[in-house]
């Protein structure tokens, strides 16, 4: 009888998503909990996921997974109601492949870039810095992948000073997407990336798919050991 | 005391008695132009006489062009019952109400016609007949209703009178001493005047869905803004940092001598929490964070994508962000998925084919022999609209892997993105 009982509470509260995301109660710091990536892998690295009121970056090189693990957990966030605010100076961002990856369209802010004004970095940065001062988004992507290094150099050096004071306060979570190492907070992570195999349907020939990229993926400027990062084709 | 005033003829405007009667009492009841009820209750002060005081109703309705019916009665509803059914002005004494009631139509009292069709066939046909009528009697045979309807035809109040409020007018004017040129003094001055405005839209459980600006200027001209945010609000700090962030987009070309506000209230909007879904983005704060982005936005830059109904790639068009209610179920995304860094336009690519393979590929910086190859795959559509026809490949380059496509149209090929 008691465990007929206690099955149907569980029932109940898993119909209500009571133990599905841990909702933050009224109160609760929710700075405390990091973001889960929903990789497992990189949730292990990172010890949970992102750190909230942190700037974190993902870098590598091209095809080395930087906007699939960004849209895998931007795709959560949005998949729970939350809201993701997408800065893309260079306007590189698929909305066809970020729905295909789970990402709730409706709930992303997307802010393109122009492309060839001098100042469209700079404005890229401002327009991140509103998006974080406004308190409504849990996760704000700042994608610099594909920027001349010298042009993000040239940004004033207390950029990413200014944005880390803006929200280690807050419950928002900042990464940068780069080519390579650009700055990340105190206590935010940072992942890097390098190029791994591709994997395909079958041998050469008529009909074959992509099936797959894996890539290698560290916690840490320094880390010796990797893990394998697989993102599979849409 | 209670005053009636109707109007069996067109009116100037629809407020028109009601005007009259605000002329001389703040207590008045008008359920539409005509009749309107006043409450005279204390103007004995004033005029010596109620005589007196209907006769300056009616002077002040010449005056205004009107030529209402006008009685005075110690009941509303013999005030209202008497000025539909008597010409000019009719001041009845304290007792006279029956007898005056007696002789008028029992089309006064609007009946529904099935119960007026009854009484007729009654025979009666004045409101002096359904008032000798005994009470019980009327009960038993029309049911609990009709003994209200002989006190009625007897002059007898069954409700007070609920004065009708005035038409809500949130606007608020200032008149500067000095002109203020720049938006740094103008803030302290609209906050002056947002903060009674807001704080009278909050008294009466309202809202601004919109707010209208009016500068007056020195030069002797008005620039005009007016704001629809997606939320109402009446928060001054929320309006004032919208209005200011309007003006910085579209300033005045010259000093500001005065200001006016007016705002389109709305009721309080009622907002049910939920336990167990995530909390929702505060409408003002959302509002602010969008007129802050209104360079992006503005110029189609900002916003959030709708993904378009058809087969062509990167089909899509921008959106306003306004996320509603969160109506998901809360299921987790998949495995992580191969995201796609997109050219605009897609980049035109030199491909060097080998037995119809793509062997090398030259586009800028994506240049490099073909490692491995995944095709082609080809689409085609909307031949009969803008036709579009494409063969994709997935290539592997030793600089990454990207997405090409011969565009068969054009007979060229251009890189698509970068598989990331």
């Amino acid at each position: 009888m008691a465990s007929a009982l206690k099955h149907t509470l569980e029932e109940l509260l898993r119909v209500r998503r009571l133990q599905a995301e841990d909702p933050p109660l009224r109160g609760q710091d929710r700075r405390l909990s990091p973001l889960p990536t929903g990789v497992s892998v990189v949730d292990d690295l990172l010890g949970g996921g992102l750190p909230r009121g942190q700037v974190s970056e993902v870098h590598g090189p091209p095809s080395a997974g930087r906007t699939s693990l960004v849209l895998a957990l931007a795709s959560r966030i949005t998949r729970a109601g939350a809201l993701v605010g997408w800065v893309d100076p260079r306007d590189r961002f698929d909305p066809g492949t970020a729905a295909g990856a789970g990402l709730d369209p409706a709930r992303l802010l997307w802010l393109r870039g122009r492309a060839g004004p001098p100042r469209a970095l700079a404005e890229a940065v401002a327009a991140t810095g509103t998006l974080l001062g406004s308190g409504l988004f849990d996760f704000v992507v700042l994608d610099l992948a594909g920027i001349p290094a010298v042009e993000i150099q040239r940004l004033p050096g207390a950029t990413w000073i200014r944005l880390q004071r803006m929200i280690e306060s807050t419950p928002t979570a900042l990464v940068l997407v780069g080519d390579a190492h650009v700055a990340h907070g105190p206590g935010g992570a940072c992942l890097a990336l390098t190029r791994g195999s591709a994997r395909w349907s079958g041998p050469p020939g008529p009909g074959r798919l992509l099936r797959g990229l894996c890539s290698e993926l560290r916690a840490g400027l320094h880390a010796r050991h990797p893990v394998t990062f697989e993102r599979m084709a849409l | 005391m209670y005053g009636g005033i109707h109007s069996p003829g067109p009116l100037p405007t629809p407020d028109a008695l009601v005007d009259l009667a605000r002329a001389f009492t703040p207590r008045v009841e008008a359920s539409g132009p005509t009749p309107v009820l006043l409450d005279l209750q204390g103007l004995g002060r004033v005029w010596p006489s109620p005589r007196a005081l209907g006769e300056a109703l009616l002077e002040a309705a010449r005056v205004r062009r009107l030529e209402p019916r006008i009685a005075l009665a110690g009941s509303r509803v013999a005030a209202l019952l008497v000025s539909q059914g008597r010409e000019g002005l009719t001041v009845l004494a304290p007792g006279e109400e029956a007898a005056a009631l007696a002789p008028l139509p029992l089309s006064l009292l609007e009946l529904d016609p099935e119960r007026e069709a009854t009484l007729r066939g009654w025979g009666l046909r004045t409101l002096g007949d359904l008032a000798a009528l005994p009470a019980t009697g009327l009960a038993e045979r029309l049911g609990p209703d009709a003994p209200r309807l002989r006190r009625l035809a007897r002059g007898e109040d069954d409700a007070p009178l609920v004065a009708t409020p005035r038409p809500e007018s949130f606007a608020c004017t200032l008149e500067l001493d000095w002109p203020v040129d720049g938006l740094e003094p103008l803030s302290f001055i609209l906050a002056r005047v947002l903060e009674p405005l807001c704080a009278s839209l909050v008294r009466r459980g309202r809202r601004a869905a919109s707010l209208a600006l009016e500068l007056g200027l020195v030069d002797g001209s008005a620039h005009r803004r007016a704001l629809h945010p997606a939320a109402p609000s009446a928060d001054p700090r929320t309006w004032r940092t919208l209005l200011l962030l309007d003006l910085e987009t579209h300033p005045p070309r010259d000093a500001i001598q005065a200001l006016t506000l007016r705002a389109e209230p709305t009721p309080a909007r009622t907002v049910q929490f939920s336990l167990l879904d995530p909390a929702q983005p505060s409408p003002e704060r959302l509002a602010e964070t969008m007129a802050r982005l209104h360079e992006w936005t503005s110029s189609g830059r900002g916003g959030a994508p709708v993904l378009l109904d058809t087969h062509r790639p990167g089909a899509f068009v921008m959106g306003s962000f306004a996320p509603g209610p969160f109506t998901g179920d809360g299921a987790l995304p998949g495995p992580p998925r191969i995201g796609l860094r997109v050219f605009r336009p897609p980049r035109p690519a030199q491909v060097s084919l080998r037995e119809g393979l793509p062997v090398f590929v030259s586009a800028g910086s994506v240049r490099g022999p073909v490692l491995d190859r995944a095709g082609p795959w080809r689409a085609s559509g909307d031949w009969w609209d803008v036709a579009w026809s494409r063969e994709e490949w997935d290539v592997a380059l030793a600089v990454g892997v990207y997405r090409i496509f011969r565009d068969r149209l054009r007979e060229a090929w251009f890189v698509e993105g970068e598989l990331d």
